[in-house]
């Protein structure tokens, strides 16, 4: 592609900022199903009609509802070997892990195996399995009867350790617990390790569990913020490399990472205010690191989750900041409330949709948590022709 | 690349809470272990932990409701609040400035998720827990509490690489400092004591009745611990224009995963990433005049360590003491602990003692626990050890500041 079509074709611009991240193939696993092809219409409004997963689980659900995979079941996607003691986020996890590694063609060997790493964000591990070991050391006959071969997946980063495992990847291995931001937070930690030296590869996502302890928790932090957004799991994880060393070698990625900002504010309970000058301060940083002009922003990914105050607070930044006039769309009314999960999916959506032919574009993804955090994401698709 | 260096200190431990306090018991070899008064130990059979029973969080927190907090995000404030008076920076320097923070932790909030699971057992079901309570469960909440608490408006980040999460948080902090994304961070990590996990570690065979001896002949295993770990970091430049007291530079740091097993060390991996850690702060192995052990006192862990120190460093290491033989083992905070003791250690001339030791090993590559007497000795260059479930290692090296 000349200079010349490469600009035509990438109205976000071409340069690419320093530090940026190239995506280079991606698996993703959700309540609407296994790979791209179920995302691939939720930016156009597509919307599937979540699940009833009640049957999963022995203790109660606080609704019938639930964005959650019912069906799932980690042996028949990864075997028997190694994954009977694994929790459902741990499957999760590694089978979007797997299917990143296949995606991106990346072979891993002796020779790079200790310069890549994985970076997964979470927002507890899983509730289910902590939960579980309190529970048993209580229900048991003695309060030590807890089982030893499951007391790893009651730990945070089991989806990480178990991955690495499985995939055989040496390198630099975290796990950040951000919640509802933490695919910003991962991809500003890999930003890092990537511009550092300390890794030439990630992989870098996110993953939440669908559970009663899960489901109790979205029901009752959306209840407080006046919001009855269902709960939704997932796991989405994403091959990144630098940008500028994909540019280097002549490959074209599936997506550019311009820009990757968070913050932490109040939140806007008692100062609106305050906390949207934040949020638009973190999304003037972004536009800045990327090189990019509000104009250019062509569709706005949004972290609305129906309740209210952060939903105009969000908004109100956006406004000042972006403008009005690219279309904002609420990926969280199609995946549900998926904790951790909500910020990788937003990005597999976005990527779902251009592998399904949507036309190269410059989104901002803007991602908050009741809790006060905010993260921001530039991202240009379309690089590969 | 910028400078690095610490210039506050927030330990919140069984041994002392406060630089001074901390700094004395290190010195004297105190003990923070003592029946566990968290949770109802009936029918455990070991009920020794490092609980910090006299941690009050309005003591030291000025922003935060206690109430509205778990146990594990009050610690990483208060850490976080003591390191930053100790600093002698400004609050409103902080909050109009590029500052954040990075905290680690093994088990975040499950101290609260814990008690959501009570209630729900008691009131028989989910649906019967106080619903506030469920707010309190993220463990992103642990740097989320510090940001509040100190209006930070940067990163928040908590890491959550279990037992080594500290030093990965003082990594990512040195990072974000020396390339310039933040001015200020707050780095160190919390973890509090909890039954279930207390009866993991006894399950695992990784528990030990009484006492944590590490690098001894009859070490048994680990006491389940807590607290917090809080170091103020800033550009060389800064401290200087301020006039602070520099305890230590951050001269750089390793990690690896041993891609090997879930709860078993693997030697190889972990003297790799001793040697990507002199790599990364431009040192040899020969530079390094005391190692912070990982030190759990558990049969793997002390021998795969001092095993994978004598492939690095030759027969004749360093000195290597364990302060969780003084703390117990304090989980994500444990790798900030060691590494407040070594910044300590640097500025004060003394090399904390690995307490509890009677016998060497003789299964073991030959080590200098530096045993049960705090020493006198000059420490230009320290290596804090942090190893954790899922293979996470991560190794930091602090210098004296020049």
């Amino acid at each position: 592609m000349t200079a010349a079509a490469r600009q035509a074709a990438h109205p976000g611009g071409t340069e690419v900022p320093a530090g940026a991240l190239a995506i280079t193939g991606f698996g993703v696993v959700g309540g609407a199903g296994i790979g791209p092809e179920p995302l691939a219409g939720v930016l156009a409004g597509h919307r599937q009609a979540p699940a009833e997963p009640g049957e999963l689980f022995e203790d109660d659900l606080p609704g019938p509802e639930g964005h959650a995979l019912t069906g799932f079941s980690v042996r028949e996607h990864l075997g028997r070997k190694g994954t009977s003691f694994l929790d459902r986020g741990t499957g999760l996890g590694l089978l979007a892990c797997t299917l990143a590694l296949a995606d991106a063609g990346l072979d891993v060997h002796d020779g790079n195996r200790a310069r890549i790493g994985i970076t997964l964000g979470t927002t507890h591990g899983s509730m289910k399995s902590t939960s579980d070991y309190s529970r048993a050391t209580h229900t048991e006959h003695r309060p030590y009867h807890v089982n030893p071969v499951l007391f790893p997946n009651a730990v945070m980063n089991s989806v990480a350790g178990q991955a690495a495992i499985r995939t055989g990847l040496h390198g630099p291995n975290s796990t950040v617990a951000g919640g509802t931001t933490a695919m910003a937070q991962v991809l500003r930690y890999g930003r890092n390790l990537i511009g550092c030296g300390y890794a030439d590869t990630l992989l870098a996502g996110t993953v939440e569990e669908f559970s009663p302890q899960h489901a109790w928790a979205v029901r009752a932090i959306q209840a407080a913020e006046g919001g009855d957004l269902p709960p939704g799991e997932g796991a989405a994880v994403f091959v990144v490399r630098s940008a500028a060393a994909v540019r280097a070698a002549g490959d074209e990625p599936l997506a550019e990472i311009l820009a990757a900002e968070v913050g932490s504010f109040d939140p806007p309970g008692e100062d609106p205010a305050r906390y949207t000058a934040g949020f638009a301060a973190c999304l003037h940083r972004a536009l800045h690191r990327a090189r990019v002009r509000p104009d250019q922003v062509g569709t706005v990914c949004t972290g609305g989750n129906g309740m209210p105050a952060l939903d105009g607070a969000e908004s109100r930044a956006l406004d000042e900041v972006v403008g009005s006039t690219a279309p904002r769309i609420a990926v969280a009314d199609a995946v549900g409330e998926s904790g951790a999960a909500f910020g990788g999916l937003q990005l597999a959506c976005v990527l779902a949709a251009h592998r399904a032919g949507a036309q190269s574009e410059l989104f901002l993804l803007s991602s908050r948590s009741s809790d006060g955090s905010v993260g921001v994401l530039l991202v240009r698709t379309g690089m590969r022709s | 690349m910028r400078r690095v260096v610490i210039s506050g200190v927030g330990p919140v431990s069984s041994i002392g809470i406060g630089s001074t306090a901390y700094a004395d018991a290190l010195r004297a070899g105190r003990s923070g272990v003592s029946p566990i008064a968290g949770f109802d130990t009936e029918g455990f059979p070991y009920v020794m932990g490092g609980e910090v029973h006299d941690f009050d969080p309005g003591l030291y927190l000025t922003r935060l409701k206690a109430e509205e907090w778990g146990r594990a995000s009050l610690f990483a404030a208060a850490a976080a609040r003591l390191a930053v008076a100790d600093a002698g920076i400004s609050e409103a320097e902080l909050a109009t400035a590029a500052a954040g923070s990075c905290m680690g932790t093994t088990a975040g909030e499950s101290g609260v998720l814990e008690r959501v699971t009570e209630e729900s057992l008691a009131a028989g079901g989910f649906g019967g827990v106080p619903p506030e309570w469920f707010r309190q469960v993220s463990a992103a909440r642990l740097s989320l509490a510090v940001n509040r608490e100190l209006e930070l408006t940067a990163d928040a980040v908590t890491l959550s690489n279990a037992c080594s999460a500290s030093n990965y948080a003082l990594g990512y902090g040195y990072d974000l400092i020396r390339t310039g994304e933040l001015d200020y961070a707050v780095v160190g990590g919390a973890d509090s004591v909890m039954r279930w996990s207390h009866a993991g570690f006894y399950r695992l065979g990784a528990l030990a009745e009484r006492v944590c001896a590490p690098f001894d002949r009859d070490r048994s295993g680990i006491i389940t611990a807590e607290g917090g770990a809080g170091l103020f970091l800033e550009s060389r430049e800064s401290a200087e224009a301020r006039g602070a007291r520099v305890y230590a530079e951050v001269l750089g740091y390793g990690m690896n995963c041993d891609a090997h097993h879930m709860v078993v060390p693997e030697r190889a991996s972990v003297a790799e990433c001793m040697r990507l850690a002199h790599r990364n702060a431009g040192i040899e192995p020969a530079d390094v005049d005391y190692i912070c052990a990982h030190g759990t006192g558990t049969e793997t862990n002390d021998l795969t360590e001092a095993g994978a120190v004598g492939d690095v460093f030759g027969a004749q290491p360093p000195p290597i003491s364990s302060v969780k033989s003084m703390l117990g083992h304090t989980m994500g905070a444990a790798s900030g602990h060691g590494a407040i003791a070594a910044a300590l250690a640097i500025t004060h001339s003394f090399l904390p003692p690995t307490i509890n030791f009677s016998t060497a090993d003789p299964e073991m590559a030959p080590v200098d626990p530096v045993a049960n007497i705090a020493r006198q000795a000059r420490v230009d260059i320290a290596q804090i050890n942090g190893f954790a479930f899922g293979g996470n290692n991560a190794i930091v090296i602090l210098g004296r500041p020049s």
